[in-house]
């Protein structure tokens, strides 16, 4: 493990990122940004998120508790929350190559063989490399362990063949962390292998789904007899599932390893309360606005202060991964709640779409609220979540 | 530079060990059940101990006997007290202490608190607010007159703080237990007595008059009695949690643990969520507190709203989830039930805090 930073070396490195970012923060396209990196579908949205990560990368501020030797800043332990934070404080673009910085970086800087790492991680931190994520199926979304893409190994390479789905990124993407099924004769967990696999080989092809907001952003993506070089694999046959639960450890918020924040842009309590001011005394001498309001701020300083919580061993010794499971699902259901109830005192008036002049805010609450459902099931639903909760902190038995 | 993070420390590790192990030798629940039928409802025995643990003068000023504590060591002393259902007059004495130290001149102070540190006098105060609207008590040419209910351990005190109008406004009255009447109201939890406190033209020297304005000392203290009450609130629902998933990990029906179904298993994700997040709220509260922050107040109106709406949701999912057996006298459940209903009010009920904290957020 990386040493800890000082608070001497954070206050620096936090003036530093401050001053960075007052004379580097691009201004806005003319073009609109999508609210996070899983909303992306324009080429040129890619190109211009592209730009600002490499920027951002070439002053030291993404991967920075990496090792130098793979493209990383080499700081100490503590550092890149820092530099997050002061992203977040000025409201700075996110990090397009979400992939890989909280799920393909981690997982290739701890598992990987050293040419992985030399091959990958820089272009991954810097941009040059965008990632996907290859692993659920039409028919393995929660059940992700019956998942049916084959790996076969003729020769020097993996030949695949199979069908992923709600692949972000995907039409931009060089790489994807995928999850293939080596060994059909063993127990399904035991038979499925991880890859490192290259985007743009014969025989992948790249199908976009249309979101129900109407938006692209993710896709399906069709592997017919796709060739992979052997070391394109990541451990040993049959490793990829005990490598994948350190993936979706990462995608549900519990890892300290992830290279930068990725702010899934849902809206702030405060800016509901703005809403409300804005809709006159009506609504915010309303008791029952004001009970639902003061409700929502009770939440988020739940959400805040947990944070802070799960860092002081002594306050979570009695049950330490609490937490962590519960990060993933009290903000994605918060942030769900909280859009519809400001979609809620919008009225009438909220009824209307983007594109429509008079629509508040280009409809922002309702399509937050939409994409919202994004949140609570990708990554392990609400209802996973919850078991695992139960099966895993309250030590109750398996449903199956 | 500007501290972040929560306030906690081995101080505080240590203390939740020393209460863990006390509280696991001296109140096991056969004694919550023991005492439930005793007239009195706590043990005078254990107070001394509790003298010389250093946890009735734990808030209390060195210089007065007191052990000089913070908001922290408060909230982690209440929690484990509130796992055990301890009952005892504790809390009340603590609290009556903290109106002392604010509300009191440094005679007044010198006269009262060294007695409560060192176990000879137990000590309550009647809440000035919410909910039970203007003070019922007067003090009139010497004399104080008036009808208080609901006053935690009003039994076992033998010094009484009442908030009684006067002509120059409200102040705390010091009175002795042989000067009120106290009678025992039969409450839903006799693991914390109360008792109606009746004034009946007892003459009051002006020594017992505590001289700061009892309005503005109870928005001082409030912060801190919500915290603690939050924080035993905690410690009470996690209890329940902790019962709750042991016997549905092991009772069988259907040939499995009960468990094992989701209309189990998703109701007690959701009072471990809500339970946590107390927690959070409650050390948060805690830390702002012992910080001088300024959001301080604001948190602990926080974490008692959650607190009043988790205390008896995590109650009436274990009573639920026991079944039949939740449903006789012999399951400890009930016992946890009646202290988080009657909880759930004191020094205001969830809604009270919201009404609080929307005005915080969009003013008046």
């Amino acid at each position: 493990m990386i040493a800890r930073a000082s608070e001497n070396e954070l206050e620096s490195l936090r003036s530093d990122v401050r001053a960075w970012l007052e004379s580097h923060v691009p201004a806005s396209p003319a073009f609109p940004l999508p609210q996070n990196a899983l909303l992306v579908t324009e080429e040129r949205q890619c190109e211009w998120l592209r730009e600002w990560q490499r920027r951002l990368h070439a002053a030291g501020f993404v991967g920075a508790e990496w090792p130098v030797e793979y493209g990383g800043g080499g700081r100490a332990s503590g550092s890149q929350r820092v530099i997050d934070r002061e992203l977040a404080r000025v409201r700075a673009p996110f990090l397009v190559n979400n992939v890989a910085l909280a799920w393909a970086g981690p997982m290739i800087l701890h598992h990987g063989s050293g040419t992985q790492k030399r091959r990958y991680l820089a272009k991954l931190l810097s941009c040059e490399e965008i990632w996907c994520q290859g692993f659920s199926e039409p028919g393995a979304g929660s059940d992700l362990a019956s998942l049916q893409t084959r790996a076969r190994l003729d020769g020097d390479a993996y030949v695949i063949e199979g069908h992923k789905v709600w692949t972000s990124l995907g039409i931009f993407a060089d790489q994807m962390i995928l999850l293939a099924r080596t060994d059909p004769d063993v127990p399904k967990h035991a038979g499925i292998s991880y890859f490192l696999a290259p985007m743009h080989v014969p025989g992948v092809e790249v199908r976009p789904l249309v979101k129900l907001t109407g938006e692209g952003g993710f896709n399906q993506v069709i592997f017919s007899d796709a060739r992979i070089p052997v070391e394109a694999r990541l451990g040993r046959e049959g490793e990829g599932w005990k490598l994948t639960i350190a993936t979706l450890n990462f995608e549900r918020g519990a890892s300290e390893g992830s290279a930068g924040a990725s702010d899934m842009g849902g809206g702030s309590v405060e800016e509901v309360v703005a809403l409300a001011r804005s809709l006159g005394p009506e609504i915010t001498a309303d008791p029952l606005v004001r009970d639902r309001l003061a409700a929502f701020a009770i939440e988020a300083a739940a959400l805040r202060l947990g944070a802070q919580r799960a860092r002081v061993p002594g306050l979570v010794a009695d049950r330490p991964l609490a937490l962590p499971l519960m990060f993933k699902l009290t903000g994605t259901e918060h942030s769900q709640r909280l859009a519809d109830f400001a979609c809620e005192l919008q009225g009438l008036v909220g009824t209307l779409w983007k594109g429509e002049p008079s629509a508040p805010d280009d409809a922002r609450w309702q399509q937050a609220y939409l994409n919202s459902f994004g949140g609570t099931i990708a990554g392990g639903t609400s209802e996973i979540q919850r078991n695992l909760l139960g099966e895993k902190v309250l030590g109750l038995p398996k449903s199956r | 530079m500007k501290r972040r993070g929560l306030h906690y420390d081995e101080e505080h590790a240590f203390l939740r060990e020393e209460a863990r192990r006390w509280l696991g030798e001296r109140c096991p629940i056969q004694e919550v059940r023991r005492l439930a039928e005793d007239p009195r409802g706590d043990d005078p025995r254990v107070w001394q101990e509790l003298a010389e643990l250093g946890w009735l003068g734990l808030l209390v000023p060195e210089a007065h006997g007191g052990a000089g504590l913070g908001a922290v060591h408060l909230a982690v002393l209440s929690e484990e007290c509130g796992r055990r259902l301890f009952p005892s007059p504790l809390l009340a004495t603590q609290l009556a202490g903290l109106v002392l130290a604010r509300a009191g001149s440094d005679a007044q102070r010198e006269a009262w608190l060294p007695g409560i540190c060192d176990g000879t006098v137990v000590a309550a105060c009647a809440h000035l607010h919410p909910g039970l609207g203007e003070p019922a008590v007067v003090l009139e040419d010497g004399r104080i007159h008036g009808d208080v209910p609901h006053v935690w351990s009003a039994g076992s005190a033998d010094l009484l703080l009442v908030p009684a109008r006067t002509v120059s406004g409200t102040r705390f009255v010091c009175v002795g237990r042989e000067q009120g009447r106290v009678v025992p109201e039969i409450g839903l939890d006799p693991s914390r007595r109360q008792g109606r406190v009746r004034l009946e033209g007892v003459s009051v020297t002006s020594d017992a008059i505590l001289e700061r304005d009892a309005e503005a000392v109870w928005e001082e203290v409030l912060p801190w009695m919500l915290t603690a009450l939050s924080a035993e609130m905690a410690g009470g629902a996690d209890a329940l949690l902790v019962m709750t998933s042991e016997y549905a990990a092991t009772r069988q029906q259907f040939g499995k643990a009960i468990g094992a179904f989701q209309g189990v298993k998703h109701p007690l994700a959701n009072v471990l969520v809500g339970v946590e997040q107390l927690r959070s709220l409650v050390y948060g509260a805690a830390t702002a507190l012992e910080r001088g922050a300024k959001d301080g107040a604001l948190l602990a109106h926080m974490a008692k709203a959650q607190a009043s709406d988790v205390y008896p949701f995590a109650a009436s999912r274990a009573i639920q989830f026991h079944g039949g057996y939740g449903f006789t006298d012999d399951c400890d459940a009930h016992l946890y039930l009646r202290r988080a209903q009657c909880s759930r009010p004191a020094f205001g009920d969830a809604a009270w805090h919201r009404r609080r904290i929307a005005g915080h957020l969009l003013g008046a």
